[in-house]
């Protein structure tokens, strides 16, 4: 029997109880590696295995929890060898039973990027291992999981890798988010999107605590919901837990109407706990829930539901824009992060990203820029690429229920973008039009967004998941067909009822006054339906013209948004121009004014050379702030500061030398990387602002960098100064090993060192050229490197 | 509940942070106390701190001093002398929580100086939380309520090895119970956490003889160049 039959022949489901407890009863020591016992005390096992059989569970979970070559490492026995005999013992104690035997797998105990260091493909292949060697066990369990991102390499690595049922729950705290603040709706979204057969909650707290958590899992999911609830919490000095099995299973009763399939216990519960439970279901019917999931995309901690106008920035996009694209041949991801975090600020409720640049490996960049936006921005993304490999490979990588941008009614399109979309759980953009263009009448686009609407469901894609793009044409060139991007917008909408979406400000293109018409035509096209505009929102009238919408239509109540937004004195969206004090570059600069210091920047550029302006400006106020500190009289935030406010108008600078087709000012390339082990990055990303600031390229390679990526890196960029931080004591000989490996390799370059734990002699030691005390001294050394 | 929980900070010691820039006794500028300010704003919005402890019998051996009913070991001179005359050890881990890592890095992207001055506030924080989880210590371990206390000693101390981070966490089940890990290289995750062994002891205990002696920066550290010290 399999856990489908189960499902059907039992009104609920029992689980099992808490295993490390159990084994600690029986003597296993704090701080030991449980899954040792499957070799070593494997009668232990069956022991503990056996009473739950016999107490009611149906299923049982196999002591796999921590077995991953992560946490084995510790007793030094292989994956492969622990689980299997893990499965084994739990089958032979589940003979004469019907009760099932599941791979049971944990968090790998390490915390993935980005707030830890291991990456989502190290953690993928590290459950892939896991599910492999589990094929004999009847189902997969993922539970415990704290982190959306890796309960998300897990379920790939199980969906990949095995055709096992998989139930997946995640440990909520009383706030109702996990300790990575996971939301239990993105939760849901993504595990159900992801394809697992059952959802829920296990540990964290008692039954009586979890009610909260299971109602809300239950409204955002369609699928079973399984509730593991610890008994209570453990006492410091007894670890004993508070709550007795009578009442555990008097509290787990009341989680019945919430309509939960599987019930069992976690940490402190014990075969009396199952035997309990067993009686209190025991004639009881399964209460069958009725949902209805909203049209939704998430991040692991936001959850955006299309029930009002969302906006969509579009913002992260070099179509058009020189300085996106130099960013891009540069790989400088901070300033598209700059863009993510600009357009959030202005109102952006979901960010469109696309990284399509001839000169570029879109793959690789796509990846890049998703896990570095998803590291500082918590809105959901929406995934944009014409190419299928970039587009699997973002929503691999993705933290939640991303949009797909997008399918089109084109054959190719449905058959190779649509079962990405099924496959990873996204919501998609479907653009009406096919082999033939765009139809020129609102019939045949309405027409077309049926088809790729009939295409996804028959794969399997929820209606909900469906958005249609009506695709805007530009006024001046068919100032006759605007109304049938508004008209197909609203019969999509009122026939169709899906969620639409469109891309406003091409309609002005070619005309004067552009943010006039795009701001009315944003309007037209909100009254007669439009949910997800795609707009840039830092344009002020744009996002005012959504927010008025809102106001109007009675979507925000007692216009508690509007008024918050232009309520205030002076605050309105068109602002007034402001009378600025007398003020020149370097006071700008010495006091970190940066949007002072870009506006007298451009005003100078109007009549004064970039170069003269880096050289005669920039620079000496630069200089000045750094002989103040060194002096003591101003303090390492407050040089930051300054640093920060030259690099605002190092921008205005660039811009204004890639508009004019040159280059960007560099007076030399400066490699800088926090060395392999060490994750303590800000001292270096200090001395970077600094080093940029005086004109310097610097090429980041960040923190925890191998040797050889250093070594490849300055071959490739033709780079004559390294430099390298470390923080630890412990990772001092990495700093020693790069330097080993840049001289082996005869690279012609310097190399200076820093960070917190480095004595000028130890530099000496290892072989460095320079000792940087601060990241003032590291700009000297560059001057003195370069002679500039 | 007892031996673990949550910590709602009111504030963030910001004479702390600022001592940790190097300000010393000299007046910030308005710049940076405006940095402060908002710089607390938006963690007391968003941290979560928690800590996690459990008390432990020790008994000191040759190779170091065993913490009973588990399979540590504590080794090193600096922890041996901390936990001399000691019966019993609290094993205390505190953390700040993610959100901490998540606002600094927020910060990184757009602000270096406010990511500096986060970074900063963040580590007084931990302190912060290191103290209210000892004060919950003294509250809820009345029956050891008669045993003087040592301070806190935590793995990179001296010569008490930090590659025990990991088996430390595990037997507070930190990483299910507040979410606490440490990576490889034996770094906490969150960064901006702390673990720690408090003695417990029926003598009282002498004060603090270590101090800056066997600390591994004492030849770099900002502090001692200027006469002061962290504080540790």
């Amino acid at each position: 029997m399999g856990l489908k039959e189960l499902s059907e022949k039992k009104e609920f489901i029992l689980l099992d109880g808490a295993m490390g407890t159990m084994l600690q009863a029986a003597g296993l020591k704090m701080g030991e590696t449980p899954e040792a016992w499957n070799i070593e005390h494997p009668e232990e096992l069956y022991k503990i295995h056996r009473q739950y059989v016999e107490s009611g569970s149906d299923i049982i979970y196999a002591n796999t929890f921590g077995a991953n070559r992560h946490k084995l490492a510790k007793c030094g026995y292989p994956t492969d060898r622990v689980i299997k005999e893990a499965i084994r013992i739990a089958r032979s104690a589940a003979e004469g039973y019907d009760t099932l035997v599941a791979l049971d797998v944990g968090p790998i105990g390490q915390m993935l990027e980005p707030t830890g260091t291991l990456t989502f493909e190290e953690a993928y292949d590290i459950y892939k291992e896991m599910v492999i060697a589990g094929s004999d066990a009847d189902l997969i369990v993922f539970e415990t999981m704290t982190d959306l991102y890796d309960l998300k390499a897990a379920i790939l690595a199980a969906k990949e890798n095995s055709c096992l049922p998989v139930i997946c729950t995640m440990t909520f705290e009383e706030n109702m988010r996990t300790f990575t603040g996971t939301d239990i709706a993105a939760m849901c979204l993504t595990a159900e999107g992801l394809g697992v057969d059952a959802i829920g909650v296990n540990c964290s707290l008692g039954p009586k605590e979890l009610y909260p958590v299971v109602e809300k899992i239950t409204k955002w999911t369609t699928l079973p919901v399984v509730v593991k609830p610890n008994a209570g919490l453990p006492d410091p000095v007894t670890n004993l837990y508070n709550c007795g099995p009578e009442e555990f299973a008097e509290l787990a009763e009341k989680l019945l109407p919430l309509g939960i399939k599987f019930i069992g216990g976690c940490c402190g519960t014990d075969p009396r706990y199952i035997k309990e439970l067993k009686k209190m279901v025991t004639g009881r019917k399964y209460v069958q829930r009725n949902v209805q999931i909203p049209a939704a995309c998430c991040s692991a901690t936001d959850v955006v539901v299309i029930d009002q106008p969302r906006v969509i920035g579009e913002r992260i996009n070099p179509t058009g824009k020189k300085r996106f694209k130099q960013a891009l041949l540069e790989g400088d991801i901070d300033y598209i992060l700059g863009q993510a975090i600009e357009q959030i600020h202005a109102g952006a409720d979901i960010l469109d990203v696309n990284v399509g640049l001839p000169a570029i490996d879109e793959r690789a960049m796509m990846v890049r820029a998703v896990k570095a936006l998803q590291s500082v921005v918590e809105v959901p993304l929406q995934l944009d690429s014409t190419i299928p490999e970039v587009m699997e490979a973002a929503l691999r990588v993705y933290n939640g229920k991303p949009i797909v941008n997008s399918v089109n009614a084109e054959e190719k399109s449905l058959n190779t973008v649509l079962p990405l979309v099924k496959k990873y759980g996204a919501a998609v953009v479907g653009l009406t039009l096919d082999e033939n263009g765009i139809p020129k009448t609102a019939q045949k686009r309405f027409e077309l967004a049926k088809k790729i609407l009939d295409r996804a469901m028959a794969i399997g894609i929820r209606r909900e998941d469906v958005y249609i793009d009506c695709l805007t044409l530009t006024a001046s060139a068919e100032q006759e067909n605007v109304m049938q991007t508004v008209n197909a917008v609203r019969r999509v909408k009122e026939e169709l009822g899906l969620k639409t979406v469109l891309g406003v400000s091409n309609i002005s293109f070619g005309l004067p006054s552009r943010e006039i018409v795009n701001h009315n035509f944003l309007m037209m096209c909100l009254t007669s339906g439009l949910d997800l505009p795609i707009m840039n929102p830092n344009i002020d009238s744009m996002i005012a013209t959504v927010r008025t919408y809102k106001l109007l239509t009675n979507i925000d109540k007692n216009s508690v948004d509007f008024i918050a937004h232009y309520g205030g004195e002076g605050s309105g969206p068109v602002k007034k121009a402001e009378a600025k004090p007398v003020m020149d570059l370097p006071y700008a600069i010495e006091n970190g004014l940066k949007g002072e210091g870009a506006d007298i920047t451009a005003e100078l550029l109007k009549t004064t050379d970039a170069m003269v302006i880096v050289n005669e400006m920039l620079v000496p106020a630069l200089d000045k702030a750094g002989e103040r500190f060194e002096q003591g009289k101003i303090f390492l935030p407050q040089l930051i500061q300054t640093a920060g406010a030259a690099q605002a108008c190092f921008e205005v600078i660039k811009q204004k030398m890639l508009s004019e087709g040159g280059g960007g000012v560099s007076k030399g390339k400066i490699i800088l990387a926090t060395v392999k082990g060490d994750i303590h990055d800000i001292g270096k990303n200090i001395v970077k602002v600094l080093l940029e600031n005086y004109g310097y390229e610097v090429i980041d390679l960040g923190k925890d960098v191998d040797y050889q990526t250093v070594v490849d890196a300055a071959i490739e960029n033709d780079v004559h100064l390294v430099g390298l931080s470390a923080l630890m004591t412990t990772t001092l000989v990495s700093m020693e090993e790069t330097i080993k490996l840049l001289r082996k390799n005869n690279v012609d370059c310097k190399i200076m060192v820093g960070g917190a734990v480095v004595t000028p002699e130890y530099a000496e030691q290892i072989g460095a050229d320079f000792y940087s005390r601060d990241a003032k001294q590291s700009v000297d050394i560059a001057r003195q490197v370069f002679g500039n | 509940m007892k031996g673990c929980g949550s910590v709602v900070l009111e504030e963030l010691d910001k004479r702390e942070a600022l001592r940790y820039m190097g300000f010393g006794s000299s007046a910030p500028d308005p710049g940076t106390l405006a940095l402060l300010e908002e710089c607390e704003k938006r963690l007391l919005r968003v941290i979560k701190p928690c800590f996690v402890y459990r008390c432990f019998d020790i008994k000191a051996g040759n190779e170091g001093v065993e913490v009973l009913n588990t399979d540590l070991l504590l080794r090193g001179k600096d922890i041996g002398s901390h936990l001399s005359g000691c019966c019993k050890c609290i094993l205390l881990a505190s953390t700040l929580s993610m959100q901490a890592d998540a606002v600094i890095r927020q910060y990184e992207a757009v602000d270096m100086a406010a990511a500096f001055v986060a970074d900063m506030l963040a580590s007084a924080a931990v302190e912060q939380v290191c103290e209210r989880a000892e004060d919950r210590i003294t509250a809820e371990l009345t029956e050891f309520g008669d045993l003087y206390r040592t301070w806190r000693f935590s793995p990179g101390y001296g010569d008490f090895p930090l590659d025990i981070q990991g088996k430390f966490l595990d037997i507070l089940d930190a990483p299910k119970r507040i979410g606490l890990c440490a990576n490889v290289n034996n770094i906490l995750i969150p960064r901006k956490s702390v673990t720690a062994v408090i003695g417990l002891s029926e003598e009282k205990i002498p004060r603090a003889r270590q101090g800056c002696s066997i600390c591994n920066m004492r030849d770099t550290c900002g502090f001692r160049k200027r006469g002061d010290h962290c504080g540790a």
